[in-house]
């Protein structure tokens, strides 16, 4: 990463997409999506199952390679700055797995190496400290619950200080407890660290709470993108986000 | 990073008792070699001394030791079979546990998001496996060298030579093995296919290629015969063409000339059996780094 770069790296948009398509073999899986994400906000990605929320995570955090089209985190493009992306993000996948035989702090102390941490065993102590979750240290990840698990794999999105954090359908599987926790938990990073969310969800309560703006993927197209405030102001008719939504994906 | 990903995955399979399984089994084989080893000389000692004294009863002069006429290290002769047997499953089971959890749990989501390059991990991965077979032949090694002090009560700077360098080309031919294992994980989608496709591999190579080889005419081994009828000289010729591509059979006969339990040979002819087990060894680390980088990590979790 270039000084000039780095000083202008809250100037340029956190995530970028340019005409991003994506196809599995010959399915189109996201067509021509164009979308700029400011730094600071919490963006939620809806749509449906299967409307290509995943790929778009995928491509963002370098997993994939876009078909056509550019995507682009703090203005580092995801294939040929890969090393400047993975730099700049952390990421939660849908289902959290860890290597279940290890502690939590060996399981994170691995991914803060991975992620050129300096000093990873005090990254991973603060980090377990932030969260409230220091008593997990020592115990083994496969004999944790989901909602334990949920924690431990914010831990390791973060483990690193990253810009932006990707969160895949972070509430599955989570009690009621752990979806208000880990809102919390959102918007304390956003706030505390500054970090940019991208949360991909098609439960529009959490939306609702601790998303900034929305984007609404309907079979791999984006149609539609704004901040909370004007999409309700926009949709005066609408008494919630969820009959917007409808009206959106052009449901019932 | 690849030290970070070799120490992980040393761990990994410390904490997964992969480790343990593999010394007790591996410890397990050479001890009993050199039971075996040892039994048969202590059979044949026994035997000896008994003719003897029969023949000192009668006045007759009692020929040599025939025990004095073999070489030191035919003790161990059963290790040439016991590594490709059992020493390459393990090796098999080893490379599938590397690359297999981080596939098919979804980890390699998590890992590939990090600034690791897959070449970096890959490497990684290779370098821990071939470290575990290191010091598994090492401890290997030291059980063989224990059974040779115990039964001759001294072992030549020449004998343990050749002991490491038996070692040493089981070391080649165990990680042909480890790389078929992470193989069939990236190119399988699901676990157990994968372990299922590595042991066909090994079944293939240790059983079914040989029968194809020298299997055809098993009774040349022990007595030259003539050439068979001329009807099938074609594929005969076919499958004498195939032998050297055999690694089990080029294995035990460069093993066995090495531990002098074979008819001697000049060393380069040895060498020139290695030649095949290096080349596959060196193909397969190239197949294995360029799949890692086609891999698709992202999709790995839903297929289990």
């Amino acid at each position: 990463m270039t000084a000039r770069r780095v000083e202008q790296q809250w100037n340029i948009p956190a995530i970028e997409f340019q005409g991003l398509c994506h196809s599995y073999d010959t399915d189109p899986v996201l067509r021509d999506i164009d979308l700029t994400i400011e730094h600071g906000e919490i963006f939620g990605f809806l749509g449906h199952n299967g409307a290509g929320k995943t790929t778009a995570i995928n491509i963002l955090t370098t997993l994939i390679k876009p078909t056509s089209g550019s995507a682009k985190v703090y203005g580092f493009d995801v294939v040929a700055e890969r090393q400047s992306v993975t730099r700049c993000i952390g990421y939660l996948p849908s289902e959290v797995r860890m290597y279940g035989h290890l502690t939590a702090a060996e399981n994170l102390e691995f991914f803060a190496k991975l992620s050129g941490v300096e000093e990873p065993r005090k990254a991973v102590a603060e980090t377990l400290e932030y969260l409230d979750c220091a008593d997990l240290a020592n115990t083994r990840v496969g004999t944790f619950s989901t909602g334990m698990r949920q924690r431990i794999g914010i831990a390791q999105a973060i483990v690193h200080r990253p810009k932006v954090l990707f969160l895949d359908e972070p509430t599955s599987g989570l009690d009621p407890l752990g979806v208000r926790q880990l809102r919390a938990t959102i918007l304390r990073l956003n706030h505390d660290l500054g970090m940019t969310v991208f949360m991909n969800t098609h439960l529009l309560s959490e939306v609702a709470r601790v998303c900034t703006s929305i984007g609404v993927l309907n079979h791999g197209e984006l149609i539609y993108k704004d901040s909370i405030e004007e999409t309700i102001r926009r949709f005066p008719d609408e008494a919630s986000l969820e009959e917007i939504y409808v009206r959106m994906e052009g449901g019932v | 990073m690849i030290a970070t990903i070799a120490m992980h995955q040393f761990l990994s399979l410390q904490r997964q008792r992969v480790l343990l399984v593999m010394f007790i089994t591996m410890l397990t084989v050479t001890i009993l070699a050199g039971v075996l080893g040892w039994s048969s000389h202590h059979t044949i000692v026994r035997v000896y001394d008994e003719a003897v004294k029969i023949l000192a009863s009668t006045g007759r002069p009692a020929p040599p030791n025939p025990f004095l006429l073999k070489p030191t290290l035919s003790l161990l002769s059963n290790m040439v079979v016991y590594i490709p047997l059992i020493g390459a499953l393990l090796a098999l089971i080893l490379g599938h546990v590397s690359i297999a959890d981080d596939d098919s749990i979804g980890i390699g989501r998590l890992v590939f998001s990090r600034q690791i390059t897959r070449t970096n991990y890959v490497l990684g991965k290779i370098v821990t496996a071939a470290a575990v077979l290191v010091l598994l032949l090492v401890a290997s090694m030291i059980v063989s060298v224990g059974s040779l002090v115990v039964v001759n009560r001294a072992i030549t700077g020449g004998d343990f030579g050749r002991l490491a360098l038996f070692y040493a080309l089981s070391w080649f031919y165990l990680m042909v093995f480890a790389l078929i294992g992470m193989i069939a994980v990236l190119v399988t989608r699901r676990r157990s296919n994968a372990l299922l496709s590595a042991m066909g591999a090994w079944l293939v190579i240790t059983f079914v290629y040989p029968q194809f080889t020298s299997g055809l005419r098993p009774t040349q081994s022990l007595n030259p015969i003539t050439d068979p009828a001329s009807t099938s000289q074609t594929f005969f010729r076919i499958s004498s063409r195939l032998r050297p591509f055999s690694i089990v059979e080029q294995y035990k006969e460069a093993s066995g000339h090495i531990l002098q339990t074979a008819p001697a040979e000049a060393f380069a002819q040895t060498i020139q059996r290695v030649i095949p087990i290096a080349a596959l060894a060196l193909g397969l680390l190239l197949l294995t780094t360029l799949l890692v980088q086609r891999h698709d990590f992202s999709r790995s979790a839903q297929s289990e």
